[in-house]
């Protein structure tokens, strides 16, 4: 073996941690070389399409595919009644009760686009062709369209549950009627936030193979949770989990809406079964992307507060009506977040909330990056501004008065540890320049508003765990795997994580190569949601890094008679942790471990599961994070109030993030949560008649571009977590959740005018400024 | 695959490209691609027939280009809307030309549509029919036979768009008096296809207002002129109020037919802000 | 029908039906997966390439009727293991996440930057206009551009320095 006395290894990059390492992937990236799932071609490749419903509630009477069948160039066409017709969902660990969907149904549709049938054929065409030839009798039954409209008894019933309500979520603490009481002033609002979509750039597709000598199955996959979806699939097709393999390709991007199985992924593995183990593609098309995928909850959030008159908030009462359309995905914990998120953020003892989820035959409500507390944000932040203007007092002070503190447990037993949010807003401030603003700038048209949220890292959703696992495996040239199970969907974990386990293990982050993400050669993880990953799977990185140390420190101690515990590997050298001194390189090390004497083999294994517990839906009561992020986030506008325009001039988000492990990295993604929140205040909002959704288009759907993107300030503030990897903490949602919100401020603030319904449009703030003038 | 079978025409003059223009049965004309072939590939998703016969005109030389002579501007109709946004030939009130290109779609899509696209594609909404009245615009079309008819763009689009004959370009006339400005409104933020545009010119000696012409997008109808708002402008001197009386003088049932509050509401805000912009 | 391609300065000879867009040439007839597509409707720009140095969309362009044009894809920007500076800069400013924009994103960039190498904020925001992307929010995709025109900018200052010597 080459022994030189400068390891080729050596970069600046040495203890990475903290530093901004260029992503992995990205000469990949920009050379267009690296491969997503929608990239994946094989020899004799079929193209698989899905049959969906043309009506949003109806009976299946008859499905006849005889005529498809004898298409020429179709290989293989199923319905349900090829499948076990097992349902699945996303929440069947904590609400069985809501796993209610099939994938292919026999039975009745529920939503137009819900699935019927799948065809796979030796090209488009031909598919599209079979698609047509198939034929399926519907008995139309009434929809219901409306949230309000299908919670009234005699509404069209979609499920076996009581009037369409899939969860009730009752969060009740203290005695909040009576104190109320004793406020000063109470004051009801009530909003409505639209429904959004994911809109990765990459639409969802998948590859399916089904080994027929085996009967193991391989799914390339665009997913945000490959070990969610073979869960999943294993279930639907009566397999034994090991013999499903999901394979996370590069994700072109998923913020929620690939975090389960699809009914493509089911019928890809079985037609190709079908078809004689031929592997089929299936791709949505971007018309199917906004329509069958999975949306957000549109709610009706109301809510009424009572407060003292210096400012302290004495009583919260409230209602949440979520549109969850036609099938329940992970509409529990999106409920629960809606409600439970304030307890985060504000101090508060008396309290009583109650959430709906209801079926609507609307497209299928699911996770959406912010999971509730976007529409919470938008509502809660709002309101909480509207009662500081009610008592005088100045937005910021309001927040300081009744903000959260480090230490400290929540009335629903969440248990805060580092809790930079005063800091966040102090520093926000003192950036925007608030207190020379805030109601100063009327005369020019312009306003500046504030909007705070917390964040949580990771909860226990699906499973009763949600632990993650590693291998840090070191060979013997020096390079070091990291195994990992989890999902980058492009927010940069796979960069993240090596960081960790290179500085854990005491290396060059260039040693690192990472694979993740397949479910048959990486460890276990729940996926990329809930900003859990470089809490949760940094932690497991983390211990893989430590393990692997240690062994390598064992034989080093054992060679040298030295005590293990005196030992330590920092960058590229192993030394005397008392006082320093460099004992041998780190390749040295290795040549030893590799040995003829020693002959020892690196594999370094970490797992980790945060000690938290899931929401009690009877009660509201959960820690279901390790730790808790927090941010305070200003806007400043300009309205034209001659077309409504609003302009929005300049965005500072202040992130409590624990720490750092790469500033461009969490830049990076608090910029694209505020575009994405910048979009879900002023365009995105998918509209629904009748449940045909009207805009399933970019045209029509827009999304934010270059053009009308203003400054973004990020301050990132490290508290430095007890419990996080290298004191991090997660991010990657937190940062849309208040901005509709500091907005919605920002525009009172200039103009005098609230809206209380996003999207925040021309058409509304002219409406809005007429019925101020009379 | 993507569109359905078709055969490419690809002339090698002009006037092959008129004769084929008048021959081929089941055709349209490919200029940019921007419109047809996007619709094309939409109508095959809904298993729509569609057109068999392209006449591509996009290697003709002599259908490109914008050049300017004896107080003419030439505009040839192959010319990419970014190559007229960079032409450095738009001078005086032809500047607004400029402004009408940056605001149309984005920036690959202004690489590929055409002038000429955008005039005769026959979607009511698209912006370049409202500034070519208001400029008084004269378009020039070339038969099989190699004759050339020319109409002006008022009367082409009150024809509906119709093109008998191959549209080869569009002239217009300058002169040193002329001022023009051009308000575009989105249809609402979700949708970049203009809800209005609105362009007012006229020939400003001193402070009197002269042959003064309102070219007007209502995302309804075909682009037209406002006749009322003209014949009240050509009464009247440029002054801070302009703006605001001339509010009283419009043909409402252009701007009110088929059009909600926020829509009636922004054409007026667009169209004083039109006309104080040329009083300034 | 025979139809010939000029695809990062290499001839195509391809026997083709003639209805088929650029992009299906490209990914499907060539392996070259580096251009997507994510919306077949001119919005997206993740088909995005360059045809005679001006970004187009691949989606809406006949393969047939591009003969004879320079056509330039994100396969054909890099000089062996040397990256373009467009694709450098996109590196190391962190201005890629999940990438699925970026070879669109890219071509756009550096379709602007050939021409403009100095481009002001609002020339690089339509110019870009086309290309949505919904992971970086575009601050970083700025700053990219930004910095891959100076080094642009700078190489032609030293290769015309270099010539005149």
């Amino acid at each position: 073996m080459a022994l030189t006395s400068q390891s080729k290894f050596v970069d600046q990059y040495v203890d990475p941690v903290g530093k901004s390492v260029p992503r992995i992937e990205g000469r990949g990236i920009v050379t267009g070389q690296l491969k997503y799932a929608f990239d994946v071609y094989f020899p004799n490749m079929l193209v698989g399409k899905m049959l969906r419903s043309p009506h949003p509630h109806a009976r299946i009477i008859s499905i006849d595919t005889s005529k498809a069948e004898a298409l020429p160039g179709v290989k293989a066409i199923v319905t349900a009644q090829d499948t076990h017709q097992i349902k699945f969902g996303s929440n069947e660990y904590f609400f069985p009760h809501t796993v209610d969907q099939m994938a292919l149904e026999s039975l009745k549709v529920r939503y137009i686009g819900d699935e019927v049938a799948a065809v796979a054929a030796v090209d488009d065409e031909t598919a599209d062709a079979a698609l047509r030839l198939i034929d399926v009798k519907y008995e139309v039954l009434p929809g219901v369209f409306e949230i309000e409209e299908a919670m009234k008894p005699g509404a069209p019933q979609i499920h076996e549950s009581l009037n369409n309500i899939a969860v009730i979520l009752p969060v009740n603490f203290g005695n909040p009627e009576r104190v109320m009481k004793e406020a000063d002033l109470v004051r009801e609002d009530k909003f409505w936030c639209p429904v959004a979509h994911p809109s990765p750039m990459e639409p969802h597709v998948c590859v399916g193979q089904w080994e027929t000598f085996t009967n193991k199955i391989t799914l390339w996959s665009s997913s945000q949770a490959p070990f969610k979806c073979r869960e999943a699939l294993a279930k639907t097709l009566k397999m034994d989990l090991n013999d499903v393999r999901v394979i996370k390709m590069a994700v072109g991007g998923g913020f929620g809406g690939k975090l389960e199985m699809l009914p493509m992924d089911f019928a890809a593995c079985l037609l190709s079964k079908k078809a004689g183990g031929l592997p089929v593609k299936i791709c949505l098309t971007r018309e199917e992307e906004f329509t069958t995928t999975r949306r957000k909850h549109g709610m009706i959030y109301k809510i009424k507060t009572g407060v003292k008159k210096d400012g302290t908030i004495l009583a919260i009462t409230g209602e949440v009506l979520a549109d969850g359309g036609a099938y329940c995905s992970y509409g529990p914990t999106v409920l629960a977040a809606a409600i439970m998120r304030i307890f985060m953020v504000y101090k508060i003892q008396h309290f009583r909330m109650s959430g709906y989820r209801v079926y609507t035959n609307n497209p299928i409500s699911g996770a959406m990056r912010g999971f509730g507390g976007v529409q919470s944000g938008f509502a809660i932040e709002s309101h909480m501004d509207m009662i500081a203007k009610d008592l005088g007092m100045d937005p910021v002070d309001f927040r300081l008065k009744n903000i959260t503190s480090p230490n400290m447990v929540t009335v629903n037993k969440m248990i805060l540890t580092t809790n930079g949010l005063q800091e966040c807003i102090e520093k926000a401030c003192d950036a925007s320049g608030w207190r020379q603003k805030h109601g100063k700038m009327k005369h020019l048209k312009r306003g500046i508003g504030i909007g705070i949220a917390a964040d949580v890292m990771g909860s226990k959703m699906y499973k009763s765990h949600e632990s993650a696992g590693a291998i840090v495996k070191v060979e013997e040239d020096g390079s070091v795997y990291l195994f990992t199970g989890a999902a980058d969907t492009g927010q940069g974990s796979n960069t993240a994580l090596s960081q960790i386990a290179a500085h854990e293990l005491g290396v060059s982050f260039s040693r690192i190569k990472c694979k993740s993400g397949d479910t048959e050669i990486t460890p276990f993880d729940t996926g990329s949601f809930a900003s859990r990953v470089t809490f949760i799977s940094g932690n497991a990185a983390l211990l893989g890094g430590k393990d692997a140390k240690l062994q390598i420190l064992e034989i080093v101690a054992k060679d040298n008679n030295l005590n293990l515990d005196d030992l330590d590997i920092k960058a590229e050298k192993v030394i005397i942790k008392k006082d320093g001194r460099v004992l041998m390189s780190f390749d040295r090390a290795l040549e030893l471990c590799y040995s003829f004497k020693y002959g020892k083999q690196i594999i370094g294994r970490g797992s980790y599961n945060p000690k938290t517990t899931p929401i009690d839906f009877r009660t509201g009561e959960g820690n279901v994070s390790g730790s808790y992020g927090f941010e305070a986030q200003i806007a400043e506008v300009e309205v034209d109030t001659d077309t409504g325009n609003v302009k929005l001039l300049e965005l500072w988000d202040a992130h409590d993030i624990g720490r750092a492990i790469n500033p461009q990295s969490v830049e990076g993604q608090i910029e694209g949560s505020l575009a994405m929140g910048i979009g879900y205040t002023f365009y995105e909002e998918l509209r629904f008649k009748n449940g045909r959704v009207l805009n399933a288009n970019f045209a029509g759907y827009r999304v934010p571009r270059s053009i009308g993107i203003p400054k973004m300030n990020s301050i990132l503030i490290e508290t430095n977590d007890p419990e996080g990897p290298f004191g991090a903490k997660g991010m990657g949602e937190a940062s849309l959740l208040p901005t509709s919100a500091a907005i919605a401020n920002a525009v009172e603030d200039a103009i005098g005018v609230r809206i209380k319904e996003l999207p925040i449009t021309p058409e509304k703030i002219i409406k809005a400024l007429k019925e101020k003038k009379g | 695959m993507l569109l359905n079978p078709l055969t490419l025409h690809l002339p090698k003059s002009s006037l092959e490209a008129a004769k084929l223009y008048k021959e081929l049965e089941d055709s349209k004309v490919l200029a940019g691609g921007t419109f047809l072939l996007n619709s094309m590939k939409l109508l095959k998703t809904k298993g729509t027939k569609t057109a068999r016969n392209i006449l591509s005109l996009g290697h003709l030389e002599d259908l490109k280009g914008v050049s300017f002579q004896n107080d003419t501007l030439t505009i040839k109709t192959m010319t990419r809307i970014n190559e007229l946004f960079e032409s450095p030939l738009l001078n005086g009130h032809l500047r607004i030309l400029h402004t009408v290109c940056r605001n149309i779609s984005t920036n690959p899509i202004r690489n590929m549509a055409t002038v000429g696209g955008n005039l005769t594609c026959r979607y009511t909404w698209t912006e370049m029919g409202a500034v070519m009245i208001a400029l008084d615009a004269n378009m020039h079309f070339l038969g099989p036979d190699g004759k050339e008819d020319i109409v002006t763009a008022e009367n082409f689009f009150k024809n509906g768009a119709r093109c008998e004959k191959l549209f080869t370009h569009v002239t217009i006339k300058v002169n040193s008096h002329a001022r023009c400005s051009y308000r575009r409104v989105r249809k609402t933020l979700h949708v970049d296809i203009p809800m209005l545009a609105v362009c007012v010119k006229t020939d400003l000696i001193g402070k009197q207002w002269y042959n003064s012409r309102v070219g007007i997008n209502n995302g309804v109808a075909f682009a037209q002129r406002d006749h009322l708002l003209e014949e009240f402008l050509n009464k009247s001197f440029s002054s801070a109020d302009l703006g605001k009386e001339a509010l009283e003088h419009l043909t409402t049932a252009i701007y009110d037919t088929r059009s909600s509050d926020y829509k009636q509401h922004i054409f007026r805000v667009s169209l004083k802000s039109a006309i104080e912009e040329i009083c300034q | 029908m025979s139809v010939n391609l000029t695809i990062n300065k290499k001839q195509y000879s391809l026997e083709l039906k003639g209805n088929e867009t650029l992009l299906e040439v490209l990914r499907d007839k060539l392996s070259m997966t580096g251009t997507k597509t994510a919306c077949q409707e001119t919005e997206c720009g993740t088909c995005t390439v360059m045809i005679n140095g001006k970004a187009v969309l691949s989606c809406i362009t006949l393969a047939a009727n591009v003969q004879g044009d320079e056509i330039t894809t994100i396969e054909g920007l890099a000089q062996g293991d040397v990256l373009h500076p467009v694709q450098q800069a996109y590196v190391d400013c962190g201005s890629v996440q999940c990438g699925f924009c970026i070879p669109g994103m890219i071509m756009s960039s550096v379709a602007l930057l050939e021409k403009k190498p100095e481009p002001t904020q609002e020339e690089i925001e339509y110019a870009l206009d086309g290309n949505i992307c919904r992971c970086a929010g575009y601050p970083k995709i700025f700053q990219a551009v930004r910095e891959a025109g100076k080094k642009m900018k700078n190489s032609v200052i030293a290769s015309e320095a270099k010539q005149s010597l």
